[in-house]
């Protein structure tokens, strides 16, 4: 039933697509001009009716104007399945031709925005191992030919599919509001506000750009003056700030965690995982087996006592495109049972869990101490020049136990085991984080030494995958050399696809 | 598929410890001296400006010194180069390429065939003048931290590539 729709001629989207590229054209103009428009509006009382008129009439042509450009895009959006080949037809006054192999298609994914759920079409993005410009996405169709354009395209031999599609009734995981509620506020906090952070300043430059085009410069670093001061009278200010930051913390994690992973759910496939999750966006995301490099499983001490998990999944990232975030897949709120599957599924990992865990040399632990009472240093000079009050070095007594504390803990929390196919590293502080990386993916190996390493026989080892790299600090020469044979063997004796 | 490797044993893996190295050319040291040589004379001429045109009165009487420290680092400068470049190395061998560097951070990459995307043999002005060529072999994932061994002989990095294209299309 699936295959009922024919792709061998040149078709357009659903007539549907024509609104939501109105509306995406809308958004970027909107998001190009918005401080124009605000400071146009903050004069709207000073202009007479008959520029009013103008203005509006104006407005109406430019909305138009957009129109009838969505218009032609969409005229001018044609696609084919021709032959093994995607063609893909665009461009309004320059056209352009792509054509893309099958076997060059890494993932195909839907997308629903706000507005796409409202009218009900899907958004198809086709993603291939290449460069950047080569991503298509196909902003409208309706579910049953964005389903049939996925089967077909990705369609060696059709049984699959079938199986596929009746395998899917019931989901692997599905996670309810409550449990969402449960990891988001166990989330680390202290990153969610970094992010929101980040987005304040982001916001905070662009309309310092502004303010300077207008020669206003100085009116927002004026109100940063005028805290500045405030500040450093007040402690009770501190305190309160202390208090929002806190509470902005847990607030923008709660949001950030709804915003992305809304109703969860997974479906087990054959060789895959479908995940679908989002509220304002909605996204369906196919993990193919051999296309996931390596995952991590992580927990953090709340979390644990909580029984939920979050796995990482990293996918190949395409050639130089640096678009880590979309090759991040995360599935938060895993029970142990399903880690487990999940582990199952993807590695040969019997006896692994059996293999004596292998800790870093001890070097690891002086390297760290050395390395903060660096920090240690610098932070103190800091001190000494930055406050007059010496009464600041009192903090060094709380800083003493937490450097103390947490370089114990990341310690006892490094380790490594191996069996046949795979390496487990486990690593963290507060986190826990463990990561399965079965040999074969490995795409080159280093080990590093330097001369104090040298000279206690023990060295890092680095695996560069297509996602990154994974590392082992500080084992010992001879146990280092023997996994660096063991994962060349295992690599050059290879012939799973490791892509 | 059949699991052909279940059963072997590990002492049957080839050890990269037990394999002989090859020392990049000789010729490469002039290469490293010319280039070291280059950047600290525009070092020494920056500093002779800086000193002329921008430094007050007072400090004049400590101007030597100031030359004379950027001599002892290019001197330490050299002398590193020259003791780094004997530990410059590489092996080819039947299914994977490796090199080492470094004297106090000593470094080792193996690159396996099966996982090289593109290899490139370059060669710089002043390599060229002598001959010499460096070859490059890239992965997938985050290629800024490939393998690239500098220094060797044209012909000899146009033969490596040669072999291991072959050895990838088998």
């Amino acid at each position: 039933m699936n295959n009922n729709f024919d792709f061998s001629q040149f078709s357009h989207q659903s007539k549907k697509g024509i609104l939501i590229i109105y509306a995406n054209l809308l958004f970027k103009f909107l998001k190009a001009t918005w401080v124009l428009l605000f400071l146009f509006l903050k004069d709207f009382s000073k202009f007479t009716d008959q520029i009013l008129n103008y203005i509006y009439l104006g407005l109406g042509v430019l909305l138009v104007l957009i129109f009838i450009r969505a218009y032609l895009l969409f005229k001018n959006f044609q696609f084919k399945i021709d032959n093994g080949y995607f063609v893909l037809k665009q461009g309004i006054l320059k056209k352009t031709n792509t054509s893309i192999s099958f076997d060059r298609i890494q993932n195909i994914n839907f997308k629903q925005n706000l507005i796409q759920q409202f009218i009900d079409v899907y958004q198809v993005n086709i993603e291939t191992a290449g460069s950047n410009k080569t991503e298509i996405s196909i902003k409208a169709l309706s579910f049953k030919e964005a389903q049939s354009l996925k089967s077909q395209l990705s369609s060696g031999d059709k049984k699959a599919i079938i199986i596929e599609d009746e395998i899917e009734e019931k989901p692997f995981l599905k996670i309810s509001p409550l449990e969402l509620l449960k990891v988001s506020l166990t989330e680390n906090h202290i990153q969610s506000l970094l992010i929101f952070v980040a987005l304040l300043v982001g916001l905070f430059q662009q309309l310092q750009e502004v303010f300077k085009g207008f020669g206003k410069d100085n009116l927002i670093d004026d109100y940063i003056e005028i805290g500045n001061n405030a500040f450093h009278e007040n402690i009770l200010l501190f305190i309160v700030l202390f208090i929002f930051l806190i509470f902005a913390a847990v607030i923008s994690s709660f949001v950030r965690v709804f915003l992305v992973h809304f109703n969860l759910t997974v479906f087990k496939k054959n060789n895959a995982f479908e995940i679908y999750q989002g509220l304002l966006t909605k996204k369906s995301i196919i993990l193919k087996k051999d296309k996931i490099q390596n995952i991590t499983i992580s927990h953090n001490p709340i979390k644990k006592k909580l029984g939920i998990y979050f796995v990482t999944f990293k996918q190949a990232i395409s050639g130089k495109v640096n678009k880590k975030k979309d090759k991040l897949i995360r599935i938060v709120g895993c029970k142990i049972a399903q880690v487990e599957m999940i582990k199952e599924l993807l590695f040969n990992y019997k006896n692994l869990e059996k293999t004596e865990k292998k800790l870093s040399d001890s070097y690891l632990k002086r390297r760290m101490y050395f390395r903060s009472f660096f920090i240690f240093l610098i932070l103190n000079v800091f001190f000494y020049f930055g406050f007059e009050n010496f009464k600041i070095f009192f903090i060094n007594v709380l800083l003493i136990p937490i450097f103390i504390f947490l370089i114990e803990l990341t310690f006892k929390k490094r380790f490594y085991k191996t069996n046949e196919d795979l390496l487990l590293v486990g690593n963290g502080s507060i986190e826990t984080h463990h990561t399965y990386l079965p040999f074969f993916k490995v795409q080159n190996i280093k080990l590093k030494q330097t001369f104090f390493q040298e000279r206690k026989k023990v060295a890092d080892l680095v695996f560069q995958t297509a996602s990154g790299k994974v590392k082992i600090p500080c084992l010992e020469l001879s146990e280092a050399l023997k996994i660096y044979n063991h994962t060349l063997f295992k690599v050059e004796s290879s012939k799973n696809p490791w892509m | 598929m059949t699991d052909s490797f279940q059963n072997l044993s590990i002492d049957s893996f080839p050890d990269i410890s037990k394999i002989t190295f090859k020392s990049i050319e000789k010729a490469f040291l002039k290469v490293i001296l010319t280039n070291v040589s280059l950047v600290f004379t525009i070092l020494f001429i920056g500093l002779f400006f800086i000193l002329k045109y921008q430094i007050e009165e007072d400090i004049s009487e400590f101007v030597p010194y100031f030359y004379i420290v950027l001599f002892l680092v290019f001197l330490a400068v050299l002398i590193m180069k020259i003791i780094g470049f004997k530990k410059r190395k590489y092996a080819v061998r039947e299914k994977d390429i490796s090199y080492k560097s470094g004297i106090f951070f000593k470094k080792m990459t193996t690159v396996p065939f099966t996982r090289i995307q593109h290899i490139e043999v370059d060669e710089g002005p002043i390599s060229r003048f002598f001959k010499l060529a460096s070859l490059s072999v890239f992965t997938a994932g985050d290629s800024s931290d490939d393998l690239e061994i500098k220094g060797i002989k044209k012909e000899t990095a146009l033969k490596i590539k040669e072999f291991i294209s072959q050895k990838i299309d088998e």
